[in-house]
């Protein structure tokens, strides 16, 4: 009943439905409250010892018992009503999803605009081996399509499905309706439970902890007013929930390669897998607090469409973070995964002067000499380089971030001038990306070099869109041999970028699907 | 101040109509008569006397320095719609706009998802429209306000055009 055809193959166009008990892991508070109301007065009278009815009224019991039974009676009904009209389907490049039975709601969704895909699990459906499958296409709203639950292995099934019909390859012409094999992948890296102790420890927030309660301690010793402690204790409750909640969601965290792309998993108790198909990062940002510093770690956001800006909620925080705490081994591990292609002869040097480095070194160009008033301790660190696949934008000397966006994933650009940069010969340049935590911007260049970068940023990413033939990942290939490029990122790319194609992506042609 | 442009060089700037500043003299007084007006009350109820508080100096200057502020501004209208422009090249749509706080944009054609055009009231009576870009991502704050309606019309057929040739996936 519960996409069992999936495994068994499917032929396409059959419409599905989720598992059964679905709607009782999802409504399970609602069921949970019902029986609450309803027994706990019953349920204290019987451990007191008195008689499960109070006499008072005995009389009205049978109307109560009745009510309470029609409600569950009609909780039930509802949630097995929304089960029987909630279907989907796979078929001709769509995904669709039926819900409803007095509001119907249709939607659909193209598979080949596939951002991301989650399968997550909350607690109660891990214990039942049920999984919800997210599918994610351009728009910073909520999910495209949701299917809450399916079987796990079903909910796999589906996921490999989709990822195999949107990626392009082909079905096997002889049976069409076999289901897509699950695409292989190797483990990148993880995380040990002890360096995310150690890096929430470490966080900016354990900082502003220390500080607040240095003060406070310092105010009570002053004032002698021992009274505000208390005020405290809600601050202190909430501070556990959002460690609690970091750990929770960075437990685990597990990195590993596919040819669908980048798979994620991580929790605690409910569990993330996320899958990033090639080429739908936008946007990129290695960080790392001053902290961290002691331990070498840095932390990785992405921008992904569909995934929506983070700070809203903890969800999108935890799905937009790549990587939650790494040393430089797994930053470059996953830098070498969202950009394949780094397009420089060095990636490592630069890199590395992206990461931590100042002034000149690999290439980058840095707020000149004459912008030090406006950025006393940044200037020689505020800086930018282009490689011939991706813009590097580096700032903050203490709060060292790195920002990287692919070329062909460019949207709209903007030159920035107010009074105070223009008297020192300065210009911002912000790179439009969708929504999430980063936020390209390359800081305080000088007016000649941010104009060169504006023209030649248009010129490369008008380039790249020309590469870039295909949403499906698989077909979008331009074979042509790497040529090993003379200037690397020295300069602001003179050449049009087109006389030295480069193939998109070199790891995602290797392994075609069976 | 000196007010270099920022712009790329070697771009014909296509200027919007000066009948925009007649909108923006709308907004403008609709906007800070409205605020100083307000800002007054307390003024005048002080003076008859019903108000104790603010003192007198107070409720003279707040207001005083709106309306400085609020002259200030109008006086820079005519250049800042002089300063607004737009410049189709092959593949992509340049728009700057500011004097102070300049900026000038790139809206590559392929990455267009569509095209808006919004006329205010003031805009019907003129004649002209705001033509507003979007892409995917939030961050293009791209609008050409105070186009002739016809030009609008044109730019927004060109736009889309253009656009559907060069679409590019996300």
């Amino acid at each position: 009943m519960s996409g069992d055809g999936l495994s068994s193959g499917t032929p396409d166009g059959e419409w599905l439905r989720v598992h059964p008990a679905s709607p009782f892991v999802r409504g399970w508070v609602a069921l949970a409250a019902i029986g609450y109301f309803f027994g706990r007065d019953t349920f204290e009278r019987m451990l007191r010892g008195e008689p499960l009815v109070d006499d008072q009224i005995a009389g009205r019991a049978p109307w109560l018992v009745g009510g309470g039974a029609l409600v569950l009676l009609l909780a039930v009904l509802g949630f097995i009503m929304s089960w029987y009209f909630t279907r989907y389907q796979v078929a001709e490049g769509y995904v669709r999803v039926n819900t409803g039975f007095l509001f119907r709601q249709q939607r659909q969704a193209r598979l080949d605009r596939v951002q991301a895909i989650d399968i997550v699990q909350p607690l109660l459906a891990r214990i039942f081996g049920l999984a919800e499958l997210k599918f994610e296409v351009a728009d910073a709203g909520e999910s495209a399509v949701r299917l809450a639950y399916l079987r796990i292995d079903d909910a796999r099934q589906l996921r490999a499905t989709i990822l195999a019909r949107a990626s392009g390859a082909g079905l096997d012409p002889d049976h069409p309706e076999a289901p897509a094999p699950e695409a292989p992948e190797r483990r990148v890296l993880q995380v040990p439970p002890s360096r995310l102790i150690g890096s929430l420890l470490l966080s900016e927030q354990s900082v502003v902890i220390v500080l607040g309660g240095a003060a406070s301690v310092l105010l009570s010793a002053l004032t002698e007013n021992r009274a505000f402690f208390l005020y405290l204790i809600p601050a202190a409750l909430g501070l556990f929930a959002a460690y609690w909640g970091a750990f929770h969601k960075g437990y685990n965290f597990t990195a590993a390669i596919s040819p669908d792309g980048i798979r994620l998993r991580y929790g605690l108790l409910d569990t993330q897998a996320q899958t990033l198909p090639p080429g739908r990062i936008q946007a990129l940002k290695v960080s790392q607090p001053p902290l961290w510093r002691i331990f070498g770690w840095y932390r990785m956001q992405v921008n992904v469409a569909g995934y929506g800006a983070a700070g809203n909620n903890g969800e999108a925080a935890s799905r937009t973070t790549l990587l939650p705490v790494g040393k430089i081994g797994d930053v470059f591990n996953m830098l070498a995964l969202v950009l394949p292609d780094p397009g420089t002869d060095d990636p490592l040097r630069v890199f590395r002067a992206g990461l931590s480095g100042l002034d000149s070194d690999g290439g980058f160009v840095t707020t000149p000499r004459r912008g030090r008033f406006l950025a006393p301790l940044g200037w020689r660190r505020n800086g930018f380089a282009a490689t011939d696949t991706a813009l590097l934008m580096r700032s903050g000397r203490w709060w060292r971030t790195l920002v990287l966006v692919p070329h062909q994933r460019t949207q709209s650009m903007a030159l920035h001038q107010g009074p105070l940069a223009r008297r020192y010969g300065l210009a911002d340049l912000v790179l439009h990306t969708t929504a999430g935590p980063v936020t390209p911007r390359v800081i305080q260049a000088g007016v000649d070099e941010a104009q060169a970068l504006f023209d030649h940023q248009a010129a490369r990413a008008r380039a790249a869109r020309k590469r870039q033939t295909s949403e499906h990942w698989l077909a979008q290939v331009a074979p042509i041999a790497t040529l090993a490029a003379p200037d690397g990122t020295q300069d602001l790319d003179q050449r049009s970028p087109l006389d030295q194609p480069r193939p998109h992506s070199p790891q995602q042609e290797g392994p075609q699907r069976g | 101040m000196p007010t270099a442009a920022i712009d790329p060089p070697g771009i014909t700037w296509l200027r919007v109509s000066p009948k925009y500043v007649t909108v923006r003299l709308v907004e403008w007084a609709v906007g800070n008569l409205i605020a100083v007006g307000l800002l007054s009350l307390s003024l005048v109820f002080v003076l008859l006397g019903w108000w104790k508080w603010p003192p007198l100096w107070l409720a003279v200057t707040v207001p005083a320095f709106l309306l400085v502020l609020a002259l200030w501004r109008l006086t820079l209208i005519p250049r800042q719609v002089r300063a607004i422009g737009y410049a189709e090249r092959d593949d992509d749509l340049l728009i700057r706009g500011g004097i102070f706080f300049q900026r000038v944009m790139v809206v590559p054609y392929g990455r267009m998802q569509y095209v808006d055009i919004s006329v205010g009231p003031v805009e019907r009576g003129l004649g002209l429209c705001t033509l507003k870009l979007h892409t995917a991502s939030a961050g293009t704050n791209a609008s050409i306000p105070g186009l002739p309606a016809e030009e609008g019309a044109r730019l927004r057929e060109q736009l889309s055009a253009r656009g559907e040739a060069r679409l590019a996936g996300l």
